[in-house]
């Protein structure tokens, strides 16, 4: 996978200053946003976080100091983004970087500064930058199948579910598991079991809409939440997947296998008073109920009355 | 360096170090002193607005940002005479204030005179 390259914020109100900081940072590979004061500084950053900042100290309005401040106290509104930033000061007093690095600053550089200390400090940045987007990579996505992990999906479905209520829109529910991957697992080993589980997840991935997440539930078990999507709709996908995943044989241990799925799903309307647990339960019962209609099924709870005790 | 043999006032913008610090991009150069003069017009009117007004608070931060972007720019003269406005600011220096915007006047006239001698100025 090949990593985007880092974003820089760059907060300096000297116009020629900020141009001349923007040519060589884009130079050195960074992607730049150039602002001239604190208010828009801190607009890009509730709406587009950036990975690094490098502030102007002396700015009129909100300062570098204070933007600063503000970031390290806006941990929720960042969403556990971090951003490294760098103070870029002309005050080069002891107390004066005391002060920087208390205010939140990682880093700082005094001016007149020389090109090749800054290239090298926003260096020392990146690595942070790397390093805390392997981390959140690992903490997001499962090893195996590299969809989402148990508990990201569970987020997402939490977000997705209270945005469709909020915009008024039904929110689809689906889930999904390989026929007989127990006896998969028996007969053929369990990295056979892994390789065909990757190999599902893949082309599983592969065919949902751009703005459906799917996630690793459990063991082979796999949810999918699909945002505006009618129960209609929703037995379309359900289908399209069912037959992505059956369309071509998998190669394990020189043998083809074709491979199956089951899914169930239903799909919220905003109306809905059920948790999302008894959601996903409702959808492990549609499942249940594909399976019994005897594998390589879909089946979707119609119409349902998504009131409590109606379900 | 497209410089001609004429050229000698470093007194007045100091090639070499500019063009050192923007990795010795002339077209870079050129966009960033239009930049600069476009602005700079802007800052003398209202330098001139407030020296009227005894508004030394904004000329003195009018006076301190010229000085910052003259100096990113090398361009000597117009930083020392934006710094001494500074200080006249700082010091409610009407007569100082005023000598000194009519300074950055000639300063620009004589940039301007300076910037002819280089090829890369006059490239469309």
């Amino acid at each position: 996978m090949v990593d985007s390259p880092v974003r820089i914020l760059i907060a300096e109100d000297d116009r020629i200053s900020g141009l001349i900081l923007e040519h060589h940072i884009k130079k050195w590979g960074y992607e730049t946003c150039l602002v001239h004061d604190g208010e828009q500084a801190w607009n890009i950053i509730l709406s587009q976080p950036p990975e690094m900042a490098l502030f102007d100290w002396m700015m009129p309005g909100i300062n570098g100091l204070e933007l600063c401040r503000r970031l390290r106290q806006s941990t929720d509104s960042l969403e556990g983004e971090y951003i490294y930033i760098i103070l870029l000061t002309a005050r080069d007093e002891r107390a004066d970087i005391i002060q920087g690095l208390e205010a939140g600053a990682d880093d700082y550089i005094t001016k007149p500064f020389d090109l090749l200390e800054l290239k090298a400090r926003l260096n020392a940045g990146r690595r942070i930058v790397e390093l805390h987007r392997l981390l959140k990579r690992q903490a997001t996505y499962d090893f195996l199948t590299s969809l989402l992990n148990r508990r990201t999906i569970i987020e997402q479905a939490e977000k997705e579910y209270m945005r469709a209520k909020r915009e008024k829109r039904p929110l689809g529910f689906m889930l999904i598991d390989i026929d007989d991957f127990k006896k998969i697992n028996d007969t053929f080993g369990h990295l056979a079991g892994d390789k065909i589980l990757a190999v599902v997840a893949e082309r599983l991935q592969r065919n949902i809409r751009s703005y459906d997440k799917i996630g690793r539930y459990g063991g082979d078990e796999i949810l999918v939440l699909l945002p505006n999507c009618s129960s209609q709709e929703l037995a379309l996908i359900a289908n399209r997947l069912r037959l992505c995943v059956q369309e071509e044989p998998i190669a394990i241990n020189h043998h083809s296998l074709t491979i199956s799925i089951s899914a169930g799903g239903l799909t919220a309307d905003h109306n809905s008073s059920l948790s999302l647990h008894e959601l996903i339960a409702l959808c492990d019962q549609a499942l249940y109920q594909a399976k019994k209609k005897g594998r390589n099924q879909t089946f979707i709870i119609e119409s349902i009355v998504l009131a409590k005790g109606e379900a | 360096m497209n410089q001609n043999k004429e050229f000698s006032g470093q007194e007045i913008i100091d090639l070499p170090s500019v063009l050192e610090r923007i990795g010795g991009d002339e077209s870079f150069l050129r966009e960033l002193i239009k930049i600069f003069l476009g602005e700079f017009d802007l800052k003398l009117r209202q330098l001139e607005k407030a020296a009227a007004e005894d508004d030394f608070r904004s000329i003195q931060e009018i006076g301190h940002n010229i000085k910052g972007s003259a100096a990113n720019l090398s361009f000597l003269e117009l930083q020392n005479v934006a710094y001494a406005l500074e200080t006249c600011g700082r010091l409610s220096d009407k007569f100082g204030c005023l000598e000194n915007i009519n300074k950055l006047k000639t300063a620009r006239q004589k940039l301007l005179e300076q910037l002819k001698y280089f090829s890369w100025w006059k490239e469309e």
